[in-house]
C-alpha cells in the first residue's frame, strides 16, 4: 500500500516543487488512448491550450507530431514543453514545417495501441507549463519515491515549512519536524504526494 | 551612415585614419557590408594575421534608429579560425553608437611595425589614435575598467582581452552592455586574432551631440515598429520563454530529445542537465538577487539575457547563453551552474568565443588532460588560455589544433570551427547547415525563417516534407538576409509563425530607407551574400570536400537512440545549387 500525504501550501512554495516535475513524476492514468485524449480528458488541459501552448511534445524521448494518433502506453514517458527558441526548438515544434529536419528522432507510430486500461506513465513538464499547469498536477496527485521526496524536504527551508498550512499523512495530521526528520514511510516506497495552495 | 572610416594600421607615419564615401557599398549593413568588402578587398590567399586582411566592423541597417532589436554588429575579416570568409555579430551597445556617428563601418587594414598597443576614440568630432601601452595583457574586465572612466558615461567600448593580444584562435571581440561590461562578444572564428595583430586593444565610440538616425517617412517607422514589438511580445518564444529563461531553456528538452552533445559527443543526453537547464538558472539568478530578464542593448524587448550573481549574491557575469552552458557543461561533464557561470566570466574576460573554448575543453578532457567533470581542472585549463602558458597557447588555438597536438580522433569541427550544441545525427536537418555553411559549423547560419514567409524557392508543404537540404539552402539564404538588418537573429521566432511581423520588419526598412523591399528582395539580398562568401572561400582554396562533416557522426551511433548522421554527400553538394 502506497503512503499518501497531502499538503496544503501558501502558492509562493508551490514552485518548490518544480524541479520534481521537471524531472518527471509518475502519475496515474488510462492507457491506450491518445496523447490529445490524455491531456484534454485525463489531464483536464484546455483543448486551445494543448494546441496552442503545448506545441513540443516528446513521447520516450522522440518527437511527436500528430498527438491524435501517437497512443500512450504504460510505462511511457511524455515531456511537455511551450515553443522552444533557435532553430532546433522550430525543429523539434510538433507538426511544424521544419520536422523533417529531425527525422531520425521522430516517434513513429508502428503497432496496435491495445484495449484502453489503467497504467502508470511518468510526466515532464517544462519552462512555462510549469508555472501554469504544475499546480494542477500538484493538486491531482503525483507519485514520487519516498527516498526523493525525504530529500526534497530536507532541503526546504524555513519559509517553506512557515508556508506550509496542513499536512496529511495517510490521512492523519501530521508536523513538518515528521516530514523533515524521514522515516515517515518505507524505504523504497512510493508516495502518494498531492500539494494544494492554501486559498 | 554614409561613410566609411579606414584606419591605416600600418601606415607609414603611424596609424592613419581617412574618411571615405560609402560608394559601392550603400545600402548594405551588417554581414552583407562585411562580407561584400572583404570579398572584394580582402586577397583570398592571405595570411588572416598579416597586413593583407582587414577588420570589417558594421553595424546594421537600423541600427542608431528608434527600431526595436536593431543592436548586432557584424564584424568580419578572413578567419584565422577557418581559413574563409567570417562574420561573427555581437549585442552591446557598440552598433548603435557606431551607426549613430554616421559610420557604415569601420575597417581596419594594414598591420603597424613594432610591439606598441594602439586605442582609437570615434566621436562626432573626429577620430583620434593614440598609443596605450598600459592596456597590454589587460583582460577586458579590467581594461573597461580603467577606460571607461577616461571616457563619457556615452561611451561604447569594443575590445580585446588577452587572447586577441596572443592573436589566438578562439579570440573574440567584446562590446560592452548597457552597464558597460564586456559580455556581448563577436565570438566565432578567432575575430579578436585579427584586432589582435592590428595592435588595436580597444575601440571607444562616444554618440555625444549625436541624434538617432532619423527615418525618411518617420510616421509610417513608428507605425511599424509598433507593430513590430507588439508582434514579438505576444509571440510565446520571444515574449515569454526568452525574456523568463533565457536561451538556455533549451538544455531540457534537446536533452530530452537524445540531441544534447555529452561527454565530447559520445552520447545524446546528460545525467546532470536539470541542474544547468534554463529553469534552474533563472531560479538561482532570481534568488540570488541577479535577474533573470535583461537586454544586452537598449532598445532590446526580448530581453533574453540575465545577470547572474554569486552565492554571495555578487555580480558573476552575464547569464551565460544555451550554448555556453552546454559548451562548459554537458559537453565536458560539469552539472555545477556556478562553475560554468565563472568559466563564462573567464571567456568574455580573456576574451575567448565560449563555443570554441568549452568544446576545445572537452577534447583536452577526452585526450586525458584532465577527466571529464573535473571543474576546477576546467577553470585552470580557461586561466591557462588566457595567461598564454604553452598549454594555454594550444588550448586557445581551439578545438581542432588541441585534438591534432593531443592525438584525439573525435574532434566536433567543421571548417576547423567547433560545433555547437546540437547534435547532427540527431537534428540532421542543422548537420546539414553545420557541413555546408560559409562560416564553419555554425548553428545560425541556418535559422528559424521558413521559406514560407519568405517564398524561397515557392512554398513548402509541411506534410510533403522538400528534404533538409532545401530547408537548409533556404534557412541560411534567410539567415544571412536578418544579419544584414542588423536585427537580432531572435526575431525569426516571431516572424517564423507570424507573417504580419515579417511584414512589419520589411516596413520599417522601407519606411527609413525610403525603399520599396519586398519579400523577394530580402531573398536576392540574401543569396548575393552567401554567393559572394562562397566565391571567396572558393578562391581560398575550398571546395565541396570541405563541406561535410566529421566521419564520426557517419560511423558512431549516438545513444539513446542511436542514430548516426544520413544524409549523402551528393546531397550536401545540392544546398547551393539555386
Amino acid at each position: 500500500m502506497k503512503t499518501s500525504l497531502h499538503l496544503v501550501l501558501d502558492p509562493e512554495h508551490l514552485g518548490e516543487f518544480f524541479p520534481i516535475l521537471r524531472t518527471g513524476v509518475s502519475v496515474k492514468a488510462r492507457v491506450g488512448c491518445s496523447i490529445r485524449t490524455l491531456l484534454c480528458e485525463q489531464f483536464k488541459l484546455d483543448g486551445e491550450y494543448v494546441q496552442g501552448r503545448v506545441t513540443t511534445i516528446f513521447l520516450d524521448g522522440k518527437a511527436v507530431d500528430d498527438i491524435d494518433s501517437v497512443p500512450i502506453r504504460d510505462g511511457s514517458t511524455l515531456a511537455l514543453s511551450a515553443a522552444m527558441p533557435g532553430l532546433a526548438g522550430a525543429t523539434i515544434r510538433r507538426g511544424g514545417i521544419l520536422a523533417v529536419m529531425r527525422g531520425s528522432i521522430t516517434h513513429k507510430e508502428s503497432g496496435d495501441r491495445g484495449p484502453e486500461r489503467n497504467g502508470t506513465i511518468t510526466v515532464k513538464l517544462f519552462n512555462l507549463l510549469l508555472a501554469e499547469v504544475g499546480p494542477d498536477f500538484l493538486r491531482r496527485g503525483i507519485l514520487v519515491k519516498s527516498s526523493d521526496l525525504e530529500n526534497f524536504f530536507g532541503r526546504r527551508t524555513d519559509a517553506f515549512w512557515q508556508g506550509c498550512r496542513e499536512i496529511l499523512l495517510d490521512g492523519k495530521p501530521a508536523t513538518p519536524a515528521q516530514l523533515k526528520i524521514g522515516g515517515w514511510c518505507p524505504s523504497g516506497g512510493v508516495v502518494n504526494l498531492s500539494v494544494a495552495p492554501k486559498v | 551612415m554614409d561613410k566609411i572610416l579606414r584606419i591605416d594600421m600600418g601606415a607609414a607615419e603611424g596609424p592613419k585614419a581617412t574618411v571615405h564615401p560609402v560608394g559601392e557599398y550603400a545600402g548594405l549593413g551588417g554581414r552583407a557590408f562585411t562580407s561584400a568588402l572583404v570579398s572584394k578587398e580582402v586577397h583570398p590567399l592571405c595570411h588572416p594575421l598579416g597586413a593583407e586582411n582587414k577588420l570589417v566592423i558594421a553595424p546594421g541597417l537600423l541600427s542608431g534608429t528608434t527600431g526595436s532589436m536593431s543592436g548586432r554588429i557584424s564584424v568580419g575579416c578572413k578567419s584565422p579560425l577557418t581559413g574563409t570568409i567570417k562574420e561573427s555579430n555581437a549585442g552591446g551597445q557598440a552598433a548603435q553608437v557606431l551607426a549613430r556617428l554616421g559610420y557604415a563601418a569601420i575597417v581596419l587594414e594594414g598591420k603597424p611595425k613594432g610591439d606598441d598597443l594602439y586605442k582609437v576614440f570615434i566621436n562626432k568630432d573626429g577620430v583620434k589614435i593614440d598609443v596605450d601601452n598600459s592596456l597590454k595583457m589587460l583582460p577586458n574586465y579590467d581594461l573597461i575598467e580603467k577606460l571607461k572612466s577616461q571616457y563619457t558615461d556615452k561611451a561604447a567600448f569594443i575590445s580585446i582581452g588577452t587572447a586577441g593580444e596572443m592573436k589566438m584562435l578562439s579570440a573574440s571581440i567584446a562590446c560592452t552592455d548597457p552597464e558597460k561590461r564586456p559580455t556581448r562578444h563577436a565570438g566565432r572564428g578567432g575575430t579578436g586574432a585579427v584586432m589582435g595583430a592590428k595592435r588595436v586593444k580597444a575601440i571607444i565610440l562616444d554618440d555625444t551631440g549625436m541624434k538617432m538616425r532619423p527615418p525618411k517617412d518617420p510616421e509610417k517607422f513608428r507605425e511599424a515598429n509598433r507593430r513590430f514589438v507588439e508582434g514579438l511580445r505576444k509571440h510565446p518564444v520571444t515574449g515569454q520563454g526568452l525574456p523568463a529563461y533565457g536561451t538556455n531553456v533549451l538544455t531540457n528538452i534537446l536533452n530530452e530529445a537524445g540531441g544534447y552533445p555529452t561527454y565530447n559527443f559520445k552520447e545524446g543526453q546528460f545525467k546532470g542537465a536539470t541542474h544547468i537547464s534554463g529553469e534552474t538558472q533563472a531560479e538561482l539568478e532570481i534568488k540570488r538577487g541577479g535577474s533573470a530578464t535583461h537586454g544586452c542593448h537598449r532598445g532590446c524587448v526580448i530581453q533574453c539575457s540575465g545577470i547572474y550573481h554569486d552565492k554571495h549574491g555578487h555580480y558573476l557575469t552575464k547569464q551565460p547563453e544555451y550554448e555556453t552552458v552546454w559548451s562548459h557543461g554537458g559537453h565536458c561533464g560539469i552539472d555545477d551552474l556556478d562553475t560554468i557561470a565563472h568559466l563564462d566570466f573567464l571567456d568574455d574576460n580573456y576574451g575567448v568565443d565560449t563555443i570554441e573554448t568549452g568544446v576545445t575543453i572537452g577534447v583536452a578532457m577526452d585526450a586525458g588532460i584532465i577527466p571529464f567533470g573535473d571543474k576546477e581542472g576546467a577553470i585552470r585549463l580557461v586561466n591557462e588560455i588566457g595567461q598564454g602558458t604553452p598549454l594555454g597557447r594550444i588550448l586557445g588555438s581551439g578545438a581542432e589544433v588541441t585534438g591534432k597536438v593531443f592525438g584525439v580522433e573525435r574532434v566536433p569541427v567543421v571548417k576547423s570551427q567547433a560545433l555547437p550544441a546540437y547534435d547532427p545525427r540527431a537534428v540532421q536537418g542543422i548537420g546539414v547547415t553545420y557541413a555546408t555553411s560559409t562560416q564553419g559549423g555554425d548553428h545560425t547560419a541556418g535559422y528559424a525563417v521558413t521559406a514560407n514567409i519568405l517564398k524561397v524557392g515557392g512554398d513548402v508543404d509541411p506534410l510533403k516534407p522538400a528534404g533538409q537540404v532545401d530547408l537548409s539552402r533556404n534557412l541560411q539564404i534567410a539567415t544571412a538576409a536578418i544579419d544584414a538588418t542588423g536585427m537580432c537573429l531572435f526575431i525569426a521566432f516571431a516572424l517564423l509563425d507570424q507573417p504580419e511581423t515579417f511584414q512589419a520588419l520589411l516596413d520599417m526598412l522601407n519606411a527609413f530607407h525610403g525603399a520599396s523591399m519586398t519579400g523577394d528582395d530580402v531573398t536576392a539580398l540574401g543569396k548575393r551574400i552567401l554567393t559572394m562568401e562562397r566565391d571567396f572561400n572558393e578562391r581560398a582554396g575550398f571546395t565541396k570536400h570541405h563541406d561535410r562533416l566529421p566521419r564520426f557522426f557517419s560511423q558512431e551511433k549516438l545513444p539513446p537512440h542511436n542514430v548516426v548522421f544520413e544524409v549523402k554527400d551528393e546531397e550536401l553538394d545540392q544546398v547551393f545549387n539555386w
